[in-house]
């Protein structure tokens, strides 16, 4: 339709193919017949549709002409507004059907709605509602400026003549509110139901609220963009750091002998990153690959600072069971198992931590105390078996015998064999911490 | 109207630079004049004491002087048409110094000749709103309830505050105003319709510090600006004019000041501009002039401040960088800039709503419509606010709303269903006094 009326205007000529269509078009053209009430234009432009904008006004309602019955004029009347107390008239134009004005209040007095405020008399106050910190006066004047401002605190807060922040004006009248719903209530049950006794107010959670707010308001974008320039460049310097302090550790490590102080040591003293940078962090005897480990695990450890205690957990089970065997651990896990003992802390703070790592060490030491054993046992029954070899006739004798000599044997062994062990359980012994609850297990060293 | 109840109630906007007066339900006033008064003694036609009445600029002083009988012939000339006419002897007088009203008889002869002569009605038969700056003390709003009550005997009246009408013109009650007006500019926050008052922040430097700032700096060039009242243009051959002095010595100093900030104030309004960044003297020693056409036929070339003036705005210490505006060194330390007042008064706000406030900055008053301003005042206040904030500042794109939109909201506000309710009546009045008003008009 919009094609031909900008043809028309520009005087093209229609041609012979567009009148053949608008022959076929126009039995089509009836169902989108342009309703009443809006001008060809409008509908055309908004592509035969009519306008959704304004639902409200029914198409039909448009050009309506006025029924012919009515006589509808316009007058200067006065208001009646329930909403004013006083007299003043004031007058506006008034839709008149027939002479009759209509009647009613007037259409707008219905928005006049205000929160309502209990209101408390003098003895209630004497009685409920007395404070140290607020006077009777003030608390008028609170109670005052939120019926005017309908319960609004930031403008009560503005307007209150005395300075009181915010949260104590909350907190002042909620209290207030509360004591008198208490005072006033019937019945538990209703009281119970009500807004503010469900949820009281909280002055201090009120207060750390809007000091975290005003902390995450107060960064400027400024200094967000030079904060996080000064952190990625501070890690930058942190790993260069790093990694050149892993190499000085390597090259010093292989060199000494070291215990577990030493690896304390090396990264605590302050190695200069310029000197040690031009050492490569590649070269590693094998030889001193484990100790190596541990020391720059626990290098690394203390330069970061920050580490998952778990993760160090593993590292600290690892370096201490890496001298032994992968069948010793296993049995140390079994162990762990059978004493009913999770294989990892479940909540791993540094007491539990300690005492996992303790508990382990002493199993492995147990293990090996008992593998010692046998592996004596064996050798003093084997020299026996060499020594008393003619003596076959009396077992029990022989057991008898063997068996004092066995345990004399080992009671005589052990306390060889418990000098170098000493170190074991002995240091055990020294190191466990204050805090140690449980009760003390039988180690090695009682028997 | 969905919402409105016309009652034909009449909006007054007194400003410092010029009143607007009009009906409520239209879109604009339809009376708009400066507002000051020329005021000619009655002592001059006595030829009584004629120096004295020239070198007081305020015509307060001579009255004490003479007897009461000479303060009835002093003849009050209001309105554009009024003032341009040059007189002799005619003072020009403004009634509000630093934004509070100081002299009511001249605020009565401003409405009255809004009321009678531009709108020519009868204030017996409309409500009254009146526009009042934010920090308007209580003893002034009695005063002028008083004056309307007494002397025009309006039928209601209602004082609604500027920041607050300026917040309903673009349809919100939540805002924070930035009003940049002839005399001053003050920023208020509005919460729900009422200004937070503890947290209105105002400076001295408005449009007419800027005209100023502008002819000390032409004149410090050489350049004199000729009132229109001082020259006569003959043409001596065809589309050929010659400048003719007229020679008019009892033209008051104050008259002719009137006149030259007129013309600069044009030269501001087509030609400044906000710059970009802060304004050095050495980035724009190179900048490319503008010519402007005074009315004497001059043509004036202006580069560099084009840009330093309206920069004065963001930086107040430039001022002292132009000869002739030393008086105001002292008072320019205590000025910071446009950002840091805005970042200023969101801060004493309360924390729960500084993230709306930052998100709705409404632009408003003359000097708002300067080109550049509203980008530069975004720019400026991005870098500064916190990130976590949506910083948005609104401005109309039509500069007839951005300088009139105080009276469009009063026009808005007095034409609503739902204020009808809110007019302080005149049996209000008279029961319970003047002071009524505070707790009607909050």
């Amino acid at each position: 339709m919009g094609g031909t009326d900008a043809k028309d205007i520009l005087g093209l000529r229609k041609t012979p193919l567009s009148l053949s269509h608008e022959k076929r078009a126009r039995p089509q053209k009836e169902s989108h017949r342009k309703p009443d009430g809006i001008s060809r234009e409008v509908y055309a432009l908004t592509g035969g549709v009519a306008p959704p904008l304004m639902p409200s006004i029914d198409v039909t309602h448009l050009k309506r002409p006025p029924p012919p019955h009515e006589k509808v004029a316009w007058q200067w009347l006065p208001i009646n507004s329930s909403a004013r107390k006083d007299d003043l008239q004031l007058y506006h134009w008034v839709r008149v059907v027939n002479g009759v004005p209509p009647t009613g209040d007037y259409s707008f007095a219905k928005y006049n709605k205000s929160v309502d405020i209990l209101k408390y008399t003098d003895d209630e106050y004497e009685n409920l509602l007395t404070d140290p910190v607020w006077t009777k006066e003030e608390t008028d004047q609170l109670f005052q400026l939120c019926e005017r401002f309908d319960l609004r605190f930031t403008v009560i807060a503005d307007r209150f003549p005395l300075s009181r922040t915010l949260e104590e004006l909350k907190d002042r009248y909620y209290s207030v509110t509360r004591a008198l719903l208490r005072a006033r209530a019937q019945s538990p049950a209703d009281l119970a139901n009500h807004p503010l006794m469900k949820e009281p107010y909280d002055m201090t959670r009120d207060r750390e609220r809007k000091r975290a707010l005003s902390m995450v308001l107060s960064q400027s974008r400024h200094r967000e963009k030079k904060d996080a320039e000064i952190l990625a460049e501070a890690k930058r310097i942190t790993e260069m750091r790093l990694a050149a302090r892993r190499a000085a550790d390597l090259d010093v490590s292989g060199n000494e002998n070291i215990g577990l102080d030493k690896a304390d040591g090396g990264p605590g003293c302050s190695v200069s990153p310029s000197s040690n940078s031009q050492l490569p962090a590649t070269a590693v005897a094998p030889s001193t690959l484990t100790m190596a480990d541990y020391a720059s695990t626990l290098a690394s450890l203390r330069m970061l600072h920050v580490y998952l205690r778990t993760y160090g957990l593993e590292q600290m089970v690892q370096a201490a069971s890496s001298a032994v065997g992968l069948r010793t651990i296993k049995r140390v896990e079994q162990t762990l198992q059978d004493l009913g003992v999770n294989l990892k802390p479940k909540v791993p703070t540094k007491t539990v931590c300690d005492e996992h790592l303790e508990l382990r060490k002493e199993i492995l030491t147990l293990l090996n105390l008992q593998k010692q054993l046998q592996y004596k046992e064996s050798e003093g029954s084997s020299h026996r078996e060499g020594a008393y070899a003619a003596m076959p006739d009396t077992p029990k004798d022989r057991v008898f015998a063997s068996e004092p000599f066995s345990f004399g044997g080992i009671s005589a062994e052990r306390p060889i064999k418990k000098e170098p062990k000493r170190k074991g359980p002995g240091r055990q012994a020294d190191t466990p911490s204050p805090a140690h609850k449980r009760p003390r297990k039988l180690k090695a060293s009682d028997l | 109207m969905y919402g409105g109840d016309e009652v034909s109630a009449i909006v007054v906007d007194l400003g410092s630079h010029t009143c607007k007066a009009g009906y409520a339900g239209e879109d604009a006033p339809k009376a708009v004049f400066p507002s000051v008064v020329g005021a000619v003694d009655g002592v001059e036609a006595m030829d009584v004491d004629a120096d004295s009445a020239k070198n007081n600029s305020n015509s307060e002083d001579s009255k004490t002087n003479e007897s009461d009988k000479e303060k009835g012939k002093r003849k009050l000339y209001v309105g554009s048409q009024a003032l341009n006419y040059r007189r002799d002897h005619m003072e020009i007088l403004s009634p509000i110094k630093d934004g509070i009203v100081s002299d009511w008889d001249l605020v009565d002869n401003i409405w009255e000749h809004a009321f009678r002569g531009c709108l020519m009605i009868d204030p017996k038969e409309h409500p009254m709103l009146l526009a009042e700056p934010p920090l308007n003390t209580q003893q002034q709003r009695e005063k002028a309830a008083e004056l309307m009550f007494e002397k025009y005997k309006v039928p209601a009246l209602f004082m609604a505050k500027n920041p607050v009408l300026t917040s309903f013109a673009t349809g919100r009650a939540t805002s924070l105003v930035v009003d940049c007006g002839g005399g001053s500019t003050t920023i208020s926050p509005v919460h729900e319709g009422y200004v937070l008052q503890k947290a209105v922040v105002s400076a001295p430097i408005g449009g007419e510090f800027l005209t100023d700032c502008l002819l000390k700096s032409l004149e410090s060039k050489g350049i004199t600006i000729r009132p229109r009242y001082s020259f006569k243009r003959k043409e001596v051959r065809p589309g050929e004019f010659q400048v003719e002095d007229v020679g008019v010595p009892d033209t008051t100093e104050s008259y002719k000041l009137f006149c030259q900030r007129m013309i600069v104030g044009d030269i501001k309004d087509s030609i400044c501009r906000v710059p970009d960044t802060p304004y050095d003297d050495k980035s724009y020693a190179n900048i490319p002039t503008t010519s402007y056409e005074l009315p004497d036929g001059q043509t004036l070339e202006i580069g560099a401040d084009r840009f330093k003036i309206p920069d004065v705005m963001f930086n107040p210490s430039i001022v002292q960088t132009i000869p002739g505006m030393e008086k105001y060194g002292d008072m320019i330390p205590t000025v910071r800039g446009l950002p840091h007042m805005v970042m200023e008064s969101i801060n004493k706000c309360d924390v729960d709503i500084r993230r709306e406030l930052y998100s709705s900055i409404l632009l408003a008053g003359g000097t708002s419509s300067m080109q550049q301003l509203k980008e530069r005042l975004e720019k400026d206040l991005i870098e500064e606010s916190p990130h976590s904030a949506r910083v948005k500042v609104l401005a109309s794109g039509n500069t007839t709303e951005r300088r009139f939109s105080v009276w469009i909201g009063g026009s808005i506000l007095a034409s609503l269903g739902s204020f009808q309710q809110m007019w302080f009546s005149k049996s209000e009045y008279e029961e319970h006094g003047a002071s009524y008003i505070q707790r009607k008009c909050p």
